[in-house]
């Protein structure tokens, strides 16, 4: 007769690759709506990232010397190729998302420890390697349909990442700069927030084309993760709230220098980050309170950023930060013990 | 009010549709969880009764406390009721034979405890006839008016705690009346599986509520609610309606667990939290299983002891799981097969349910006062253990609100004084963290494992401290007897000195005299070499010092000695100085050993205090090695 273990016996069947294949489940309408408006650009991305996760995974495993399959099919690699790969332009040379996979996977997760023990957030830690180490390519991104009038084929996205060039159409033509560049060149440049937004990267209720729709999406995957309780609550809420109340004050005072709450909510990786980045619990705090303080400094640092900082897009370094800040959230914010007073 | 919280429930319930978990807004306390219970498996089967099987094993302790002590021979016959073992030594319950048969054997045997140890039971070959003392308690059938009449019968009973804990049931009552508000009765039974308090709500509802009259009468309660989760629907009809007529309230609670928990249920039904390490009866309530209760009430009424208990054989490995009235002693094996076994049982069966029960080593182990469920699941396979993802669905579940996957962080990190601080000893242990895990790891045997570890490392520092304090108090001894002795030589020479300085003269000048001669003669021969050897041997020194003491008593002999001494004038001197110190406190003997009086009963003082400490930490020591017996024992 086997030995036997001590209580309890039974389990409600949750395992970490149910969780983690939940969220890649809740990314596909955002992959879908990506394809739609930029092509298909990011299912290359994908592939390429999805092989080099396997070929890195394995080698570290190997490496440290753990069990490949168990840890390679725990599809937490997953979520940073979903966070990655939504993140550099569809267009972008192949060898950026292979070396942003590989930085994220080795220096990311790997050498701290695997699964569960890296103190920062993988896929960030790879984006602000990438956007550090390549600036010029990880700001080219592909306009979307709408604006360039042009829509890459499979075969044009795959000669472009590999390649370099295209025969039909000249690259300037269907490359540019994100809304949230544009806002802030044109800022720079003293031209208005207003005026900007009546531009032609912007539909008619100023938001900007593509863009929002893909973070719509992200928000649909969102909320599924919610009822599924892949996620908790209080970072999106958090990260959120924070961000409107920023946004709409600012934009209250002074409409002309500073966005409004719609812009801010729908461009670049604003609900990819509410819902998918910030939401990895391995790097995030695990109290209540603490998530929730947790997210909204995220929110202050990615406006604070945006507005006023050197980069268009501040998630990552906002991200990062804040990782730095989760063992002393952690500590000030546990919550009561039933038994002990309030 | 009313139709605000109504709305609320409604709006939750509605919403609990979509997202299952909003059900934990419904109850009082924090987390839980939601298994699937299979309750239906063995309430799908009669209640099984009257089964008397050849050979019973009553271990010598089913509760916790300390072991009692056989009442009865190897070959003894024993009658139904009768007491078999019973002890006078400290906190136990007595042990009483479950029907008539002959006493085989008293000697080790398998019990069911996560130690497997074998403990000393008492074995009896049952003869079938069932023959009984009546009314063995001897009582009239008067529901007993003090708290302490009611402890009597209580004890003589062996009734304990038969939800699980096995604590014995008088020592949980209080002595003085009115001490307890408000008497709960825990009908909630949250754990899968288990459905013997279900079966015997629904068919012994009367009794219970007798027994809780009973306690509710004794103790002056005020008042008296049950809690029934709401998946007993027959329970909560028949319950409710042996209570029509009664003071006491039926509450049904949500179906969560750990609702059957003493403090969750305690939140539930009267919104309060028990204080950490205080007991129910700190806040005036006193907590009760349904199945002690009719114990009580069989006590009480017929004078009757605990010698049967309802139990569920039920799991996923068995045909034909069902409820049995079944006797103390009746082998859980035997139970088992009799629920038609779908396969061989060679995996290890639980007492209790999935959740909080014990695997065993050996299943052929007896029922005991506790068990209440035989639990039949065949092993399936063991998922691998992932790292942690701080995902906090432990933090969610848990009832006592407390951070599980920090807990196991340190844990695992050995980092013992975070786990306390992280309050490990408020966890009860119920295994919602455990179930909900989605790494599968299994964070409660972190804890136990923790908690041992601590509690050893405090009884390990106590003893060290133990030793520390005997070493000290070893050492005070030996220099306070030193002391002593020292004093107690003092004090002899200086009696001799004086004798000697009484004595007649006449006999001691004729000794003087001859002594000083020979003074002066040796006197001269030292100045003599001195001559020729300018430096004086030591052992010289030493003898003209000697001669100086004892020439020194008369002051004649000073002027003699003093011409040999004019060479070194110095030295001769502080030696002749330093001999009459000594010499004066020789005299002063007596002023020496009344000095040292007072120092000794200062330092008897201080020893006694000592031997004080000694002997409390002797017993806080004891204590300690009697509960952690009491713990492996249980």
């Amino acid at each position: 007769m086997m030995a036997p273990i001590s209580s309890p016996f039974t389990h409600n069947n949750n395992s970490v690759r149910k969780v983690m294949l939940n969220v890649q489940l809740a990314a596909l309408p955002a992959l879908f709506t990506h394809i739609y408006f930029f092509g298909f650009g990011i299912t290359i991305q994908w592939t390429l990232a999805m092989f080099t996760l396997i070929a890195v995974e394995t080698l570290m495993l190997k490496l440290r010397s753990r069990p490949v399959w168990p840890y390679l099919t725990d599809f937490s690699g997953l979520i940073t190729v979903t966070g990655l790969v939504f993140c550099i332009p569809p267009e972008a040379p192949w060898w950026i998302i292979v070396t942003g996979i590989t930085f994220a996977i080795i220096f990311g997760k790997h050498l701290y420890g695997g699964l569960g023990y890296n103190p920062f957030n993988p896929a960030m830690l790879g984006f602000a390697f990438l956007l550090i180490s390549f600036p010029y390519e990880m700001t080219q991104w592909t306009l979307p349909t709408q604006v360039s009038g042009h829509f890459l084929s499979f075969m044009d996205s795959f000669n472009l990442i590999f390649t370099g060039h295209i025969h039909t159409i000249p690259l300037d033509q269907i490359t540019g700069a994100t809304p949230l560049d544009e806002v802030k060149t044109a800022l720079s440049t003293g031209v208005p927030v207003p005026v900007t937004l009546e531009g032609e990267s912007f539909n008619r209720f100023r938001i900007p084309y593509g863009w929002a729709a893909v973070n719509i999406a992200f928000f649909i995957g969102g909320i599924w993760m919610l009822m599924s309780r892949s996620i908790r609550w209080q970072y999106p809420a958090g990260f959120l709230i924070t961000m409107i109340i920023l946004s709409a004050t600012f934009n209250w005072f002074d409409p002309e220098n500073y966005a409004p709450v719609r812009f801010h909510l729908l461009t670049g990786g604003l609900m990819l980050a509410a819902f998918f980045i910030i939401t990895d619990p391995v790097t995030s705090s695990t109290t209540p309170l603490g998530r929730f303080i947790y997210a909204s400094g995220i929110a202050v640092l990615v406006y604070v950023i945006r507005n006023w900082g050197g980069f268009p897009e501040g998630i990552a370094f906002a991200v990062l930060i804040m990782n730095m800040f989760v063992p002393f959230i952690d500590q000030y914010t546990q919550p009561r013990v039933v038994g002990y007073r309030k | 009010m009313q139709v605000l919280s109504s709305l609320k429930v409604a709006f939750i319930k509605w919403v609990s549709r979509l997202y299952p978990m909003a059900k934990r807004n419904l109850y009082q306390f924090h987390g839980g969880i939601f298994p699937q219970y299979h309750k239906e498996l063995s309430l799908s089967h009669p209640l099984k009764r009257g089964i008397i099987p050849k050979t019973l094993v009553l271990p010598l302790r089913q509760h916790l406390g300390i072991r009692t002590e056989a009442k009865v021979k190897v070959g003894d016959r024993v009658l139904k009721n009768q007491c078999i073992a019973d002890t006078e030594k400290g906190l136990s319950a007595p042990i009483h034979a479950p029907t008539s048969g002959t006493v085989v054997a008293i000697e080790p045997r398998y019990k069911p405890h996560p130690s497997g140890l074998k403990k000393l039971s008492i074995i009896i070959e049952t003869d079938g006839l069932d023959e009984s003392i009546e009314n063995v308690l001897a009582v009239d059938g008067a529901h007993p008016d003090s708290p302490v009449a009611l402890k009597e019968i209580v004890h003589q009973a062996g009734i304990v705690g038969m939800g699980g804990a096995g604590f014995p049931t008088f020592a949980k009552l209080p002595e003085k009346r009115n001490t307890v508000k408000a008497l709960l009765v825990n009908g909630a039974e949250c754990e899968p599986f288990i459905t013997c308090d279900d079966m015997l709500m629904q068919t012994h509802a009367d009794e219970i509520v007798k027994g809780a009259q009973i306690v509710g009468h004794a103790l002056g309660v005020e008042q008296i609610i049950c809690g029934i989760e709401d998946n007993k629907q027959k329970a909560i009809q028949s319950f409710s309606k042996a209570c029509a007529d009664t003071e006491i309230q039926v509450h049904p609670v949500m179906t969560v667990y750990p609702m059957g928990g003493q403090t969750q249920l305690i939140q539930e039904l009267l919104g309060i939290e028990v204080p950490s390490e205080h007991h129910a009866i700190d806040v005036g309530v006193l907590m009760m299983n349904v199945a002690t209760l009719r114990a009580i009430y069989h006590a009480v009424t017929f004078g009757n002891p605990l010698i049967s208990r309802f139990v569920t054989i039920s799991g996923l490995g068995l045909e034909e799981p069902f409820n049995a009235e079944a006797l103390l002693g009746t082998s859980f094996l035997e139970l088992a097969e009799m629920a038609k076994p779908k396969q061989p049982i060679d995996y290890p069966l639980v007492q209790g349910g999935p959740l909080m029960g014990t695997a065993l080593h050996h299943n052929n182990v007896p029922i005991i006062k506790t068990t209440n469920c035989v639990l039949a699941n065949p092993p399936k396979p063991v998922e691998t253990v992932m790292p942690c993802i701080r995902c906090g669905e432990c933090m969610d579940a848990c009832p006592i609100n407390l951070l599980p996957q920090q807990l196991y962080w340190h844990s695992r990190n050995h980092e013992f004084d975070q786990v306390e601080k992280l309050k490990v000893f408020d966890c009860i242990e119920c295994g919602c963290c455990s179930f909900v895990c989605p790494s599968h790891i299994p964070l409660v045997q972190y804890y136990r494992h923790a908690k041992s570890t601590i509690k050893d490392i405090r009884q390990k520092e106590a003893m060290a401290e133990l030793a520390q304090k005997r070493h000290e108090f070893k050492l005070d001894r030996i220099a306070r007897e030193k002391a002593e002795r020292e004093a107690r030589i003092k004090a002899k020479k200086a009696a001799v000195k004086q004798k000697t300085a009484q004595k007649p003269q006449a006999k001691s000048s004729a000794a003087a005299a001859a002594a000083a001669k020979a003074a002066a003669l040796k006197a001269k021969k030292p100045s003599a070499t001195t001559e020729g050897q300018p430096v004086l041997s030591a052992r010289d020194k030493a003898i003209a010092a000697a001669k100086k003491r004892t020439q020194k008593a008369k002051p004649s002999t000073g002027t003699e000695s003093k011409a040999p001494s004019d060479k070194q004038p110095d030295a001769r001197q502080k030696a002749m100085e330093a001999a009459r110190q000594r010499r004066n406190q020789a005299k002063t003997a007596e002023d020496s050993t009344d000095k040292a009086a007072p120092k000794d009963s200062k330092s008897a003082q201080a020893a006694a205090k000592r031997a004080a400490a000694v002997a409390a930490a002797k017993k806080r020591a004891k204590k300690t090695t009697e509960k952690q017996e009491s713990n492996d024992d249980t």
